[in-house]
């Protein structure tokens, strides 16, 4: 179990942050940059010292500011943390390079096997200048699963890999993860990365947790306007009565938009196809709704110039301090160009 | 375009190539008015090779000196882990830009006779000035800076993120510094090493001051010149340079081939 509470006084920003991983648990920390995820990292792996708080192992206390003041020395933290800079020692060997991690834990069939798995079973006789950006992060990874430590942190591990290569990455990693009981924590830049990967999605944003649950959970229902956006909510409706001041807003994420009114399934709107364009197989629409600009994800491009659309699983927020309602607060409402709600 | 590029690369090849005559040219006239036979004659004189066998054992001493105490202080330099870091850097500095003759002059007030530190070297029956001792000290003062730079910008020019991760790895900083570190470092330091052993080999300016006696290369090759002239001393100076370059040569193919073989 890795549990930190702590708070770090960074120049640009102050990071207080307090949550538990069990044993084999993954979590995914997402928010914008320089929100203080990596911080959060860092500060485990001892590269950061906490002002206040503390950080406790398997029963070990790592970081405490006391009293007693507790700081154990990175190298004896017995956590493995992969930085965005993967740091391969380019004097080694890929082969010595994961040898480095692999002192008294992993055998070298271990090794191989895991290599093999990553794809870089070839790569072992190399010299980390002359692999691609793409294998050096493989390498990386392997060599901290491989890596005699009690917890995993990983600081956007998925960049330069190729959607396939990420699939096949996230499987072994939750492979090792789960057979060694690891509690392990990611760092992702983007919100499918982290879904895919984790048990638990937590929200960072200035700083803060806003918010820690399943991923689907976290996605579905916000906890506030803020982790809304943050998770691709991207349109903010008004949806208060006609002649009453805003007080609640109906949050609208793209892939949660279905085209025609149905009011039974959420909250339907009514507005203006300002533009349209492919995206993949679907198509993204903007819709002009009471002044607002709603971006959809859609089957296939509405007919007319108009459109009906419902929202589904509707998420309403207050306008004021940006809380979440919750589904039924604002209640299933039709908003047409005018504002006003029908 | 094309043409004009070319012209300029073949310009600068011509630039690099005059550059490079100039620089050896020193060595060619040497070789020019050197025969055979006058340098074995002058090697067989008397006592002649007594000033040889002086430099390379005081070269020697210099040199784990300067790896003993200079490395670690470049080391420290190059991680910032020193509090008033500008303040030894600068210091460092200093040392370099003061000319040789000046050094020995202020050896003299440093560690003369009628200084405490002389007082002190005196009362263990040594001396730091005509022995070899004040030779050693010397050449130290005249190569130290040139090693604690250079072994500054090698270290510096390992990523530190690389020392970080092999402590993330479980190393100790004694263990990431051996393993990770001093490989990475070690052609920058050997380059280093050779041109304090060249500097020590070469001193001159400070060692006529506080270390006549014993003669090393450099005065045998000035008293030389004084006393009996410019032919004389030329063998002396041939001597020098064949004891003076091997480790230079072989530091820089062995950092040339140990860069190859990061960048393989």
């Amino acid at each position: 179990m890795l549990e930190l509470d702590f708070c770090v006084e960074r120049r640009d920003l102050r990071v207080e942050v307090a949550f538990c991983v069990a044993g084999g648990q993954r979590v995914a920390l997402v928010g914008p940059s320089g929100a203080g995820k990596t911080t959060v990292l860092e500060t485990v792996a001892g590269l950061v010292r906490p002002c206040r708080g503390s950080v406790t192992l398997a029963g070990r206390v790592l970081t405490a500011s006391g009293p007693p003041e507790v700081d154990v020395p990175v190298w004896l933290r017995r956590v493995g943390l992969l930085r965005q800079q993967v740091a391969l020692f380019p004097h080694l060997s890929v082969a010595e390079n994961l040898a480095y991690a692999r002192r008294g834990l992993g055998t070298t069939a271990t090794q191989d096997t895991l290599a093999e798995s990553l794809g870089i079973s070839s790569l072992l006789d190399e010299h980390p200048a002359t692999l691609s950006g793409g294998q050096c992060q493989r390498v990386g990874i392997c060599r901290l699963l491989l890596a005699d430590v009690d917890a995993l942190l990983f600081d956007e591990p998925f960049t330069g890999l190729d959607p396939e290569l990420r699939r096949t990455v996230s499987a072994v990693t939750a492979e090792v993860v789960a057979a060694r009981r690891l509690p392990t924590v990611l760092v992702a830049h983007e919100l499918t990365e982290a879904q895919a990967f984790a048990d638990l999605l937590g929200i960072v944003d200035g700083g803060r947790l806003l918010q820690l649950g399943a991923p689907h959970e976290v996605v579905r229902r916000p906890g506030s306007r803020r982790a809304a956006e943050i998770v691709g909510y991207r349109a903010f409706v008004d949806t208060s009565p006609h002649a009453v001041p805003c007080s609640t807003v109906l949050g609208v994420h793209p892939g949660r938009v279905v085209a025609g009114a149905h009011p039974d399934a959420g909250a339907v709107l009514h507005g203006t196809v300002t533009r349209w364009r492919a995206a993949g197989a679907r198509v993204e629409v903007d819709l002009d709704v009471a002044g607002v600009t709603v971006a959809c994800e859609l089957e296939d491009r509405p007919p007319g110039t108009s459109a009906d659309v419902t929202v589904l699983d509707p998420q309403w927020f207050s306008a004021v301090d940006g809380r979440a309602l919750g589904r039924q607060s604002g209640g299933p409402a039709v908003v047409d160009p005018g504002g006003s709600t029908r | 375009m094309q043409r004009a590029h070319g012209t300029k690369h073949w310009l600068s090849l011509a630039g690099a190539g005059v550059v490079w005559l100039v620089l050896v040219a020193p060595i060619v006239t040497l070789l020019a008015h050197l025969s055979p036979s006058a340098f074995v004659a002058a090697l067989r004189a008397p006592g002649a090779l007594a000033p040889l066998v002086v430099s390379l054992e005081t070269g020697a001493i210099t040199l784990s000196v300067l790896v003993l105490g200079g490395a670690p202080l470049g080391w420290m330099l190059a991680r910032r882990r020193l509090p008033v870091h500008r303040v030894v850097e600068t210091g460092v500095l200093c040392a370099l830009l003061l000319p040789p003759l000046v050094v020995g002059l202020l050896l003299v007030f440093m560690v003369g006779p009628d200084t405490p530190v002389g007082h002190a070297i005196a009362a263990i029956h040594l001396s730091a000035t005509n022995t070899v001792l004040a030779l050693v000290v010397a050449e130290v003062y005249e190569s130290a800076p040139y090693f604690v730079l250079g072994v500054q910008a090698a270290v510096g020019a390992v990523d530190p993120a690389l020392e970080v991760q092999a402590l993330l790895l479980g190393d100790t900083p004694r263990a990431a510094a051996r393993r990770v570190v001093l490989p990475l470092a070690a052609p920058g330091i050997a380059m280093s090493l050779a041109v304090a052993w060249a500097r020590a080999m070469g001193a001159f300016g400070a060692v006529i001051i506080v270390a006549y006696h014993p003669y090393g290369l450099p005065l045998q090759i000035w008293t030389t010149l004084q006393e009996t002239g410019l032919s004389s001393a030329l063998p002396f100076a041939l001597v020098l340079l064949v004891v003076a370059l091997p480790l230079p040569i072989a530091s820089y193919a062995w950092s040339v081939r140990a860069r190859a073989r990061l960048l393989r």
